[in-house]
């Protein structure tokens, strides 16, 4: 849910730079002596669709935040969760070298014996 | 649909900041790329000799370009804005994140409980028969008066009294020289016996 909003606000910015592409192509190719104009309208359809893509979508991420933000801090954490995965990290690395130390002792005690 | 929300006047301000800021970048651009089309037209007629009309309005393109470009960054900077205000304040998100995060290191937490719970009750019996072959073997650097741990178990299960006990305990101490262990217990590694490895005992 978060990563999604977040994800839409990532399309927003690529939109703001279509925007931006659609509009220095338009004026570039005014610029020329014989204009294309199937071209010009494909990129100025791209602008308006853009334009409003981005008003509409920004509209709706503010409206969304009027309804939803209370001004108080977020007080969750998962900070207990983090410690308890840790330790139990630590055991298996702890019991690990247990065994390491369980299998060389073995290994010695063969070497002694052979 | 809306619900009605009483914020405080900080966060209030700032959302109403953030729609204003997006209508003016919103209209500027479109604004100057209007006029720039419309600059863009020759005119036949002009006040002023055609070179000083053609300087003006390439300056005027210059600024409106150079407008149409500072809406564009001031729009990337408010999603900006909007991107940390809402991981900031979308409480629902930021529950359901820190719900998933939880969940996802329990499961990590109980996977490795479970295996090394599965691994201890495989190396507790393989400990055993080894213990049994080591303290048993004729190539045991032990003497013959010396009781094996496993022997000492077997005995334990026999005898009640406590100084029996001690008894067992004492002579099996004495043949580990110089390791410092004190412990009888299963989990102890025999590496320490010789002297090898580190001197410490498992106590459970």
């Amino acid at each position: 849910m978060a990563n999604d909003r977040l994800r839409a606000l990532e399309e927003v910015e690529k939109e703001i730079g279509t925007v931006l592409q659609c509009a220095g192509n338009i004026i570039l190719e005014l610029s020329k002596e014989k204009h294309n104009a199937s071209f010009l309208d494909r990129q100025l359809s791209q602008f308006t669709t853009s334009v409003n893509r981005v008003e509409t979508e920004l509209s709706n991420q503010i409206r969304y935040l009027t309804q939803v933000a209370t001004g108080q801090p977020h007080e969750g954490s998962t900070y207990s969760a983090r410690k308890d995965c840790q330790m139990a990290l630590n055991r298996v690395d702890y019991a690990r070298v247990k065994l390491g130390e369980l299998g060389r002792t073995c290994e010695i005690l063969l070497d002694t014996q052979t | 649909m809306t619900t009605q929300r009483i914020l405080p006047q900080s966060k209030e301000t700032l959302l109403q900041s953030y729609n204003k800021r997006l209508k003016d970048d919103i209209r500027s651009i479109l604004d100057n790329f209007t006029e720039i089309i419309k600059t863009a037209k020759v005119e036949d007629e002009t006040q002023v000799s055609r070179a000083t009309q053609a300087e003006q309005d390439h300056y005027e393109m210059h600024v409106r370009a150079a407008n149409i470009v500072r809406a564009g960054e001031s729009l990337m900077k408010l999603v900006s804005d909007l991107k940390q205000f809402l991981i900031l304040n979308d409480f629902p998100s930021v529950n359901e994140a820190i719900n998933q995060r939880n969940q996802q290191l329990r499961s990590l937490q109980d996977e490795c409980d479970k295996k090394l719970t599965t691994l201890r009750d495989e190396i507790a019996t393989d400990l055993y028969e080894l213990e049994e072959e080591y303290y048993s073997s004729s190539y045991s650097p032990w003497d013959s008066s010396d009781l094996p741990l496993c022997e000492a178990f077997h005995r334990q299960d026999g005898s009640d009294s406590p100084e029996d006990l001690r008894g067992l305990v004492g002579t099996s101490l004495s043949g580990r020289a110089g390791d410092g262990s004190g412990g009888i217990s299963r989990g102890s590694t025999p590496g320490q016996l010789n002297g090898h490895g580190t001197a410490t005992a498992e106590h459970p």
